[in-house]
């Protein structure tokens, strides 16, 4: 599967008359793209900003945030299973305007969750979204709407923001291209490379996925088992951000850091990336072991990895699963990496892992238990009511896992923890 | 800096394992690897008393030991103490670990010692001492003891201690953040590159290894016994009356069930973010199964169901917490005259 990505680059963005893409400067019509949002009548009403890099402003409580991407015509379905039809992800050309983002704001949901875009000082270095010119969309749902009714507004919204943006670019030619190109487990010609996988969980069934709650190709995936994707599925609308997104957004499945670099070493002859496998955490034990044990027999018997690399999604159960999926790995003859994030409680090393197998031998431990940052007051909210925007623009502490991004669980996170 | 410094009877120069009983003795001045601790501490500094015990001696009287040593410290105003370095010898490291500990706890000057990692003493006491990494060989004397002393000097004027592997010392067990270069992903696929290659690697973090908990006597007759629940489930009466937090529990409550043959939703809910709780709120018996036990109690099954259950949330918890609250809950059990106990989990 070859997927070509057409890199057009936003070093601005601004309001204008029409929608446009002029050079680098992305342009944007603010009341058409209220108009083909308000096309969906659970919406009430849609308010847009903008923040640039550097300004003193901040965005918040976060939904999502999505790289603005459209599929050449021809080439394959937009967001597959949400705005599009069902068709595989991740073949043909994707055009991408690179340095820019869609930032979904949710109304409804509270500061605890501490979801932020923090556009200037301190924090905002530590974090990868900050250099992004963000169109922030705050979409006002019809309030008799159940919570996980207007949650799927919002997922709409996003997708429709993204590929309203990115269709400036298709009369355009791009910066640069990108080529991903795997046959996956039948890679031929690469003898003696380590074949290397990823396992990565999409879901922690601590919470119950909503019933319209779309994460894989439109699926809530409940009732699902582990299931095998080209690395480029990932990387192309196949796969977005469930509701519980702890560290956790669509545009690292889009720019998803881990497939990227295992992408670049197979490039470099160093690997053969051979495939990926999409898992859930669990909520009872058999289906932890059931999920645990079919994804390290994927790896295993359908994709003959020599190598895995797996990651979590959410907090403890997650954790303690992909433990249990990488221990089935080594002891399958599969080397495994995993990544952690911050446990412990009372900073004790003793503290910081949910399991106890010595099989499991390779950690990277992603810190932010006590990094955090005194925010000034901004001058610029972008907030789903009044209420959150009096809560936002003061000066505030805050820690790293509020700060998207910084204690990301995709692998983009430069915050980790050293033990003393 | 005055210096009291301590060493087990061979590097005191007393001799080998038949000097093992020897019991604690001072010395003043610097004696055997002293002199060289003198050297690399500089010219402000001085050994002004030796201890030296006998190793059998030390494992076997340590309140002696450290009382002796207290009175030392004390009576000669040491701004420092200093044990060993002990490399591999396991009592000296340990006698060394315990008067380190005590010396700084009870008279607040630093303390500082060396061992090697395999040491049974590091296992004691990394977490409370800064302990350098003396590694096997004696010959590594000097090279140990220079460690130490940037170390005593970096704790005397309460300088921040760098990294283990940039001070020497064997990790604490620690926690603290720092920004690196490299993203997550970036060093996830370095790593595993190096183990498919058979390379060397650096995991971020080493798998603690716990001692086993060996199992209890089994109980003789079970139609005898009383039988108590207990989880970690979180399951609580209506309003959580002990406000058992749902995440990392300090707390655990007792509940009283003598009188239900059955648990109701709607008189309990869950304090337990962990989980998806859905089905224990519709029947708490799931989490707590009093039903079934009521059942076996009148089939003589089991001898008597105990009158509470206790409960708290094992969501997120640190160990030193989940050890403090498993030894509450044991202790109140005996106390009651349990006999055994079901342990539920989420």
């Amino acid at each position: 599967m070859e997927l070509t990505l057409a890199i057009h680059q936003v070093n601005d963005l601004r309001f204008g008359d029409s929608t446009y893409l002029d050079g680098s400067t992305l342009v944007v019509d603010r009341e058409s793209l209220t108009n083909h949002l308000l096309e969906d009548p659970r919406l009430q009403s849609v308010d847009m900003d903008i923040a640039n890099p550097g300004e003193a402003c901040r965005i918040g409580v976060v939904f999502d945030i999505i790289e603005p991407r459209i599929k050449e015509p021809g080439a394959g379905s937009d967001y597959p299973g949400i705005l599009g039809p069902i068709a595989t992800a991740g073949q043909g050309t994707t055009h991408v305007l690179r340095g820019a983002a869609v930032t979904v704001v949710d109304e409804a949901a509270p500061l605890a969750n501490n979801k932020i875009v923090e556009m200037s000082g301190p924090a905002s270095e530590a974090s990868p979204y900050s250099v992004l010119h963000h169109l922030a969309v705050v979409p006002h749902t019809d309030p008799n709407l159940e919570r996980h009714i207007a949650q799927n507004t919002l997922r709409l919204a996003s997708v429709k923001t993204s590929v309203f943006l990115a269709k400036t670019a298709l009369d355009q030619s791009p910066n640069a291209t990108e080529v991903f190109q795997s046959d996956g487990p039948i890679q031929a010609g690469r003898d003696g490379l380590p074949r290397v996988a990823y396992i990565g969980q999409i879901h922690s069934r601590q919470r119950v996925a909503e019933v319209d709650e779309q994460i894989l190709y439109g699926a809530n995936t409940a009732g699902m088992v582990p299931v095998m994707l080209h690395p480029n599925e990932w990387l192309d609308g196949g796969v977005v951000s469930g509701y519980q997104n702890m560290g956790v957004e669509t545009y690292f499945y889009q720019n998803h850091p881990i497939i990227n670099e295992l992408y670049r070493w197979h490039r470099e002859g160093k690997l053969t990336l051979v495939g990926t496998i999409a898992t859930m955490a669990a909520s009872d034990n058999e289906d932890r072991e059931r999920n645990c044990m079919l994804a390290s027999e994927m790896a295993k018997w359908n994709l003959a990895a020599d190598g895995v690399v797996l990651t979590k999604y959410g907090g403890g159960a997650p954790h303690a699963d992909m433990a249990l999926t990488a221990r089935l790995c080594e002891q399958s003859g599969i080397f495994t990496t995993v990544q952690v994030s911050d446990m412990s409680r009372d900073r004790q090393a003793e503290s910081a892992l949910l399991f106890n197998y010595p099989e499991v031998d390779a950690i990277v431990y992603v810190g932010g238990g006590d990094t955090s940052w005194d925010l000034p007051a901004v001058e610029k909210v972008v907030a789903g009511n009044p209420a959150m925007t009096a809560a936002l623009e003061v000066a505030q502490g805050i820690p790293a896992g509020g700060i998207c991004g910084v204690t990301s669980q995709q692998g983009i996170s430069k915050l980790r923890c050293f033990v003393y | 800096m005055r210096v009291v410094h301590y060493l087990n009877q061979f590097f005191g120069g007393l001799g080998g394992e038949e000097f093992a009983s020897a019991p604690p003795e001072v010395r003043d001045g610097a004696v055997g690897p002293g002199r060289l601790l003198e050297r690399v501490l500089g010219q402000d500094s001085q050994v002004v008393k030796t201890v030296i015990c006998g190793d059998n001696f030390a494992a076997e009287n340590p309140d002696v030991l450290k009382e002796f040593v207290l009175k030392e410290v004390a009576a000669c105003k040491a701004d420092l103490f200093v044990a060993g370095p002990c490399f591999e010898a396991g009592r000296y490291g340990a006698a060394a670990g315990a008067l380190c500990v005590d010396v700084s706890a009870e008279i607040g000057i630093p303390a500082v010692t060396g061992m090697a990692v395999e040491n049974p003493g590091v296992d004691l006491y990394r977490q409370k001492l800064y302990i350098v990494d003396s590694g096997e060989s004696v010959s590594a004397m000097e090279a140990t003891l220079s460690k130490m002393a940037a170390i005593a000097a970096k704790l005397s004027v309460g300088q921040e201690m760098g990294a283990p592997t940039d001070d020497g010392y064997i990790p604490r067990g620690i926690l603290r953040d720092g920004f690196v270069e490299k993203s997550a992903a970036e060093r996830m696929v370095e790593m595993l590159y190096a183990k498919t290659q058979g390379a060397a690697f650096q995991s971020e973090l080493t798998v603690t290894t716990f001692p086993s908990v060996p199992a209890p006597p089994p109980v003789i007759d079970i139609s005898k016994a009383r039988v108590a629940i207990v989880t970690d489930g979180g399951v609580v009466p209506q309003g959580n009356p002990d406000n058992i937090a749902h995440t990392a529990a300090t707390t655990w409550g007792s509940y009283d069930i003598s009188k239900k043959n059955d648990l109701k939703g709607e008189d309990y809910e869950v304090a337990h973010r962990g989980y998806d709780t859905r089905y224990v709120r519709q029947d708490p018996d799931r989490m707590v199964p009093v039903d079934v036990m009521r059942e076996l109690e009148s089939e003589g099954v089991v001898g008597k169901l105990h009158d509470q259950f206790i409960s708290t949330s094992g969501l997120a918890n640190p160990l030193a917490n989940s050890r403090r609250l498993g030894q509450e809950i044991a202790q109140k059990l005996k106390d009651s005259g349990v006999d055994a106990v079901i342990l539920t989990s989420a």
